[in-house]
């Protein structure tokens, strides 16, 4: 356990509307209109950022495109542009970087910092913050929000606290009441069906989850019960490191039947994609998919998987995936796994002189296979 | 078959056939080398079924004619381990090879030259007499861009273009690409073909060696080159090489002008504090300077300025630092031009005195 005189002081840096925010920027023409970034609403594209003028309609990201164009006619959905945003990323990072070398980016809008050894603005997390948002307005002509706190999962709730353009600083002695009024909602990790359970517990805030015990706790959620028994008490020791990036999400499910056949096999894919499409919401804006995976584990325990193109996490592709592996082996399967494979966006790109070639030969490739 | 030659003389062959002998063979023939004697000739052959190199010697003494295959490595190993200058005498004895030398005595067991898969006979096509020196430069200077392993299989090699007075050579993994010419006569056909990548590392070993001109012969899937005693044949990659004059821009509005030496000492010092898997740099380009800035993950930092000749706008591009260092490492001037057009498009860079050979890299989205 740390001692008070360890205390750390993270600061969670989170940009407003980054895309949108962006684009607005260059070009004033859309000052004060609605604004989003995302697909094309004709090919069933979905919002990747929107503006506050825009949520005002209702307008969210991961809404489809078509849908946000319905609730908000007037609205201005940008393609993105992600070498622009990779760009004013790596300067916003640079304007962080001249108060401390421990940075976390989480994407390319947010990111935490450890200023707990900062030499600058007297040691003072709150200054620094204020620092680095007066920077990145005057030099990159955008608005961020900033939280202030002794560790990652208190820094993160309080940049959203006054969002946007705000700051919010929970010193170490406001930690405890702090978290007692804090909806579990709130915490990373319970989503709907984590509160739900929760609430049938009657636990709706963090001092009703402090109530429960540990023992308890983890009979419940198994190893989220753990985690969860420090979050409601406000303790988070994980520290500010580079991060690393994904490169794929996959769900699967073993089934207490074999299934038999393909049909089988295929009946799974709504489940199986509701679960997948809820692991890629909670992932950042920085990914692209680029392809698609199947898995299947046989009543021998041995496995097989099989790779395809595709952008769009649709039922009729994983199908398709799914008849391809029946067709070299047509046995009952007792595990189904769905995934997707990941372009970050956020690592530095590499066009190719030869991109058409390099598309074909793939394609290639994958027929042959 | 019995012959005794100096160990010297055989050493030069065994080594110029055993680099195509690769280890790990799944025929077994295949680590074997071909030795065949005839009229007062030896001939050593190696072959991975793509690639073959025969290398041909006279003999004096007392000889006797056959053939028969050894595996290459141990001889090569036994030759290499003998003193110099000494004599070595082969003699074939049943399924078995007698190798003697003064007090020492080896047996090494053999395959039937029957069983040693040889390649195309006769490579008809275009033909072409070059300056060993010529070709070798055209491969020293662009071997290096060729690309390894990548899906596009046809870029895994050099690409070899003969028309009229002009043999050019073209290589490229997508992210940069290399081309030289030189100037030849004697083309009795146009012809474009990719020589795959072992070949070309092979010919440029081989053409070390060689002072006297070489003969360049392009069939249709072998491509065949006689260096003094040694005969080169390999196939050819069957594909279609990308257009690309495409890719090359032709008129960049930046030209910038530096010190080879200086630039490439400063990108290799920055490199070191890149990112290892990307390699990326950022180069600030203003009036006669060019700033180079990297940093890695572990937020270190580093930067350099060099001072150029360059009058224009302000530009920031990057690159991946290594291809980069390729280029200024197979520059020899003492100057090179850098023809750059915006953020997002190609480098060209030259030795500003010599036209043959142009570099193309393209830039990193950092």
């Amino acid at each position: 356990m740390r001692d008070a005189a360890a205390q750390r002081k993270i600061i969670h840096v989170d940009c407003d509307c980054f895309y949108a925010a962006v684009e607005t920027r260059d070009d004033p023409r859309l000052r004060g209109r609605p604004v989003a970034v995302g697909g094309d609403p004709n090919r069933r594209g979905v919002i990747a950022t929107c503006n506050y003028e825009a949520r005002r309609f209702g307008v969210h990201s991961a809404m489809a495109s078509s849908q946000a164009l319905r609730l908000c006619p007037e609205l201005v959905i940008l393609p993105p542009q992600f070498d622009k945003y990779r760009r004013v990323s790596a300067s916003i990072q640079q304007i962080f970087r001249r108060y401390t070398a421990h940075i976390e980016p989480l994407s390319l809008d947010e990111a935490f910092l450890d200023v707990s050894d900062s030499p600058h603005c007297d040691n003072s997390a709150t200054r620094i913050a204020e620092a680095i948002r007066a920077a990145v307005r005057s030099e990159i002509g955008i608005t961020v929000s900033a939280g202030v706190a002794p560790n990652k999962f208190l820094a993160k709730i309080a940049s959203d606290w006054r969002k946007p353009d705000g700051l919010f600083v929970i010193r170490p002695e406001q930690v405890a009441e702090f978290v007692r009024a804090l909806p579990v909602k709130r915490l990373h990790g319970v989503g709907r069906v984590t509160a739900g359970k929760l609430e049938a517990l009657g636990v709706k805030t963090c001092a009703d989850l402090q109530a429960i015990s540990r023992l308890a706790l983890s009979q419940s959620f198994g190893s989220f019960g753990e985690r969860l028994y420090h979050l409601a008490r406000g303790e988070d020791e994980r520290s500010v490191q580079s991060s690393r990036r994904r490169k794929s999400v996959s769900v699967e499910e073993t089934y207490s039947q074999d299934l038999p056949t393909l049909r089988h096999w295929q009946d799974q894919l709504p489940d199986l994609l509701e679960r997948l499409r809820r692991r890629m919401a909670q992932l950042d804006t920085g990914y692209l998919v680029q392809g698609l995976t199947a898995k299947i584990r046989y009543t021998d325990f041995s496995q097989a998987t099989c790779d395809g193109p595709g952008e769009k996490l649709e039922d009729a592709a994983f199908a398709e995936l799914l008849e391809a592996l029946w067709q070299r082996r047509s046995e009952p399967a007792r595990l189904v796994g769905i995934g997707v494979r990941l372009r970050d966006m956020t690592a530095p790109q590499q066009p190719d002189l030869f991109e058409e070639e390099r598309r074909q030969a793939l394609a290639r490739q994958r027929e042959s296979l | 078959m019995k012959f005794t030659i100096n160990r010297e003389l055989l050493l030069k062959p065994l080594q110029q056939v055993a680099g195509v002998v690769e280890r790990r063979q799944t025929l077994p023939v295949l680590s074997n080398v071909l030795i065949e004697v005839t009229d007062q000739q030896l001939s050593v052959t190696g072959t991975d079924l793509e690639l073959e190199l025969v290398a041909r010697l006279p003999l004096e003494g007392e000889v006797q004619s056959g053939e028969t295959t050894v595996p290459a490595r141990k001889l090569l190993d036994i030759c290499k381990s003998l003193p110099a200058e000494a004599d070595i005498r082969l003699e074939v004895d049943g399924e078995r090879m007698v190798v003697r030398s003064g007090r020492s005595r080896f047996t090494l067991s053999t395959l039937p030259a029957s069983e040693f898969p040889n390649l195309e006979e006769e490579v008809g096509g275009a033909q072409l007499e070059v300056a060993p020196d010529q070709l070798r430069r055209l491969i020293d200077s662009t071997a290096f861009s060729m690309a390894q392993q990548d899906v596009r299989y046809y870029l895994n090699g050099l690409l070899l273009e003969l028309r009229k007075g002009r043999l050019r050579a073209v290589a490229t993994d997508g992210h940069r690409l290399a081309m030289s010419d030189a100037e030849v006569t004697g083309i009795s056909d146009d012809a474009q073909v990719i020589v795959p990548r072992k070949g070309v590392m092979e010919l440029a070993r081989l053409l070390g060696d060689s002072t006297q001109p070489v003969k360049l012969t392009v069939g249709k899937n072998h491509v065949r080159v006689i260096a003094g005693d040694v005969t080169f044949t390999s196939k050819l990659v069957d594909g279609k090489f990308p257009e690309y004059e495409r890719v090359i821009p032709r008129e960049g509005q930046r030209r910038v002008m530096a010190d080879r030496e200086t630039l490439r000492q400063a990108l290799g010092r920055v490199a070191i504090l890149s990112n290892e898997k990307y390699r990326g740099v950022r180069i600030q380009l203003s009036d006669a300077s060019l700033r180079v800035q990297a940093n890695n993950p572990e937020q270190e930092e580093a930067e350099e300025e060099v001072s150029v000749d360059y009058q224009g706008s302000e530009l920031e591009i990057g690159f991946n630092v290594s291809y980069l260092l390729d280029v200024l490492n197979t520059l020899h001037s003492t100057e090179v031009q850098i023809q750059l057009g915006d953020s997002n498009s190609s480098a060209v860079i030259v030795d500003p005195n010599v036209t043959a050979t142009l570099y193309v890299v393209m830039p990193m989205r950092l």
